[in-house]
C-alpha cells in the first residue's frame, strides 16, 4: 500500500465524524417538534435555542471535514 | 485537465493582477476581487435603496424598512437591553455574509479567467471575521462591566473556572471561523463536482439548497452565534 491510499484512508475516517453530528442534530430537531407541539407559543424562542443546538453539535462534523481536507491538501501539495 | 485538476483549481485562489509597490509585489487574488465586487453591490444597493426618505414609506423603501425592522428586533430578542449599541455591527456583517455566501449564484459572465466564488471558501476572510467579532465581544465586556468587572467576571461563579473562560476567547473564534469556513467549502466543492459531471438543469436545483439556503443558513447562524457571546459578555 503506498502513502497515497493511506491518506484517503485517513480522510475518509476523519470525515465519520459526521455520524456524531448526524445523530447529534436527528435529537434535536426530534426534541424541538416535541417542545412545539406542547407549546405552540414559545415556537420563535424554541427555534432560536434549537438553531443554536444544530450549529454547535454540526460543528464537529464539520472539524472532522476541514481535518479531511488538510489531510487531501498537504498531500496535493506535497 | 482530468477532474481533480480542474477541482484544485477552483479550490485554489487564482492570482488576477499584481501591484508592485516601493520593490515589493503584492498579488491580489480572485477573493479580494470579489469582495470588492460585492461591496461595490452592497453600497450600490444601499444607495438606491435610501434614496428620498418619506415618513411615509412607498416602493423600495419598504424593502430597506423590513431589513432594518429585522436587524432591529433580533438584536432586541438575542441582547435586551443594549441592543442599540451592537444593531449597526451585526447588521453589517449579516449583509456582507449573505451576499459572499450566495455570489456564485450570481455568475453569469462567460468564460474561465474570473468566476465569482464565494469568498468565505478562503479560510482568511472567515477568520478575519471571527476575529472582529470576538473582538467586539471582548471590548464590549470591558465597556458595559467596567475593567474591574470585566477582571472579576473570569472568575465567577468559583475561580476554577478561569482556564476555560480564558481558553473561551480562543476556542470561540476558532469555531466561528471553522464553522463558516468547512460549510461554505463543502458546499462549493459539491456544487464544483455536480458541474464537473453533469454541467445542466440539475444543478441549478441543488445549487438552491447549497448555495441559497446553507449560505443564508450559515450566515444568520454566525452572527447569532455572535450575538449570544456579545449577551453572555454583557450580562
Amino acid at each position: 500500500m503506498n502513502v497515497n491510499g493511506i491518506i484517503a484512508i485517513a480522510a475518509s475516517i476523519a470525515v465519520f465524524t459526521g455520524v456524531g453530528a448526524g445523530i447529534g442534530i436527528g435529537i434535536a430537531a426530534s426534541k424541538a417538534a416535541e417542545a412545539v407541539s406542547r407549546q405552540p407559543e414559545a415556537s420563535g424562542k424554541i427555534t432560536s435555542i434549537s438553531f443554536l443546538g444544530f450549529a454547535l453539535s454540526e460543528a464537529t462534523a464539520i472539524y472532522g471535514f476541514v481535518i479531511a481536507l488538510i489531510l487531501l491538501f498537504l498531500k496535493w501539495a506535497a | 485537465m482530468d477532474m481533480s485538476e480542474k477541482l484544485t483549481h477552483a479550490i485554489n485562489p487564482s492570482v488576477i493582477f499584481e501591484i508592485h509597490l516601493f520593490g515589493i509585489t503584492i498579488p491580489i487574488r480572485d477573493t479580494i476581487v470579489t469582495i470588492w465586487v460585492i461591496m461595490a453591490g452592497i453600497i450600490l444597493l444601499s444607495f438606491i435603496l435610501t434614496r428620498k426618505l418619506k415618513t411615509v414609506p412607498e416602493g423600495k423603501q419598504n424593502v430597506a424598512e423590513i431589513f432594518v425592522e429585522f436587524i432591529n428586533s433580533f438584536a432586541k430578542n438575542n441582547i435586551g437591553h443594549h441592543w442599540r449599541h451592537f444593531a449597526p455591527y451585526l447588521g453589517t456583517i449579516l449583509i456582507f455574509l449573505i451576499f459572499a455566501n450566495i455570489v456564485s449564484i450570481f455568475n453569469i459572465i462567460p468564460g474561465e479567467h474570473f468566476k465569482l466564488r464565494p469568498p468565505t471558501k478562503n479560510i482568511n476572510v472567515t477568520a478575519c471575521l471571527a476575529i472582529i467579532s470576538i473582538m467586539v465581544v471582548l471590548f464590549s465586556g470591558i465597556r458595559f462591566k467596567k475593567f474591574s468587572g470585566w477582571l472579576k467576571s473570569f472568575i465567577e461563579p468559583i475561580p476554577i473556572v478561569l482556564p476555560f473562560k480564558i481558553l473561551d476567547y480562543f476556542i470561540r473564534p476558532m469555531s466561528l471561523a471553522l464553522r463558516l469556513f468547512g460549510n461554505i467549502l463543502g458546499a462549493f466543492i459539491i456544487m464544483e463536482l455536480i458541474y464537473l459531471v453533469v454541467p445542466a438543469v440539475i444543478p441549478a436545483f441543488l445549487s438552491l439548497y447549497f448555495d441559497l439556503f446553507d449560505g443564508i443558513l450559515q450566515a444568520y447562524i454566525f452572527v447569532f452565534l455572535t450575538s449570544l457571546y456579545i449577551t453572555e459578555t454583557i450580562e
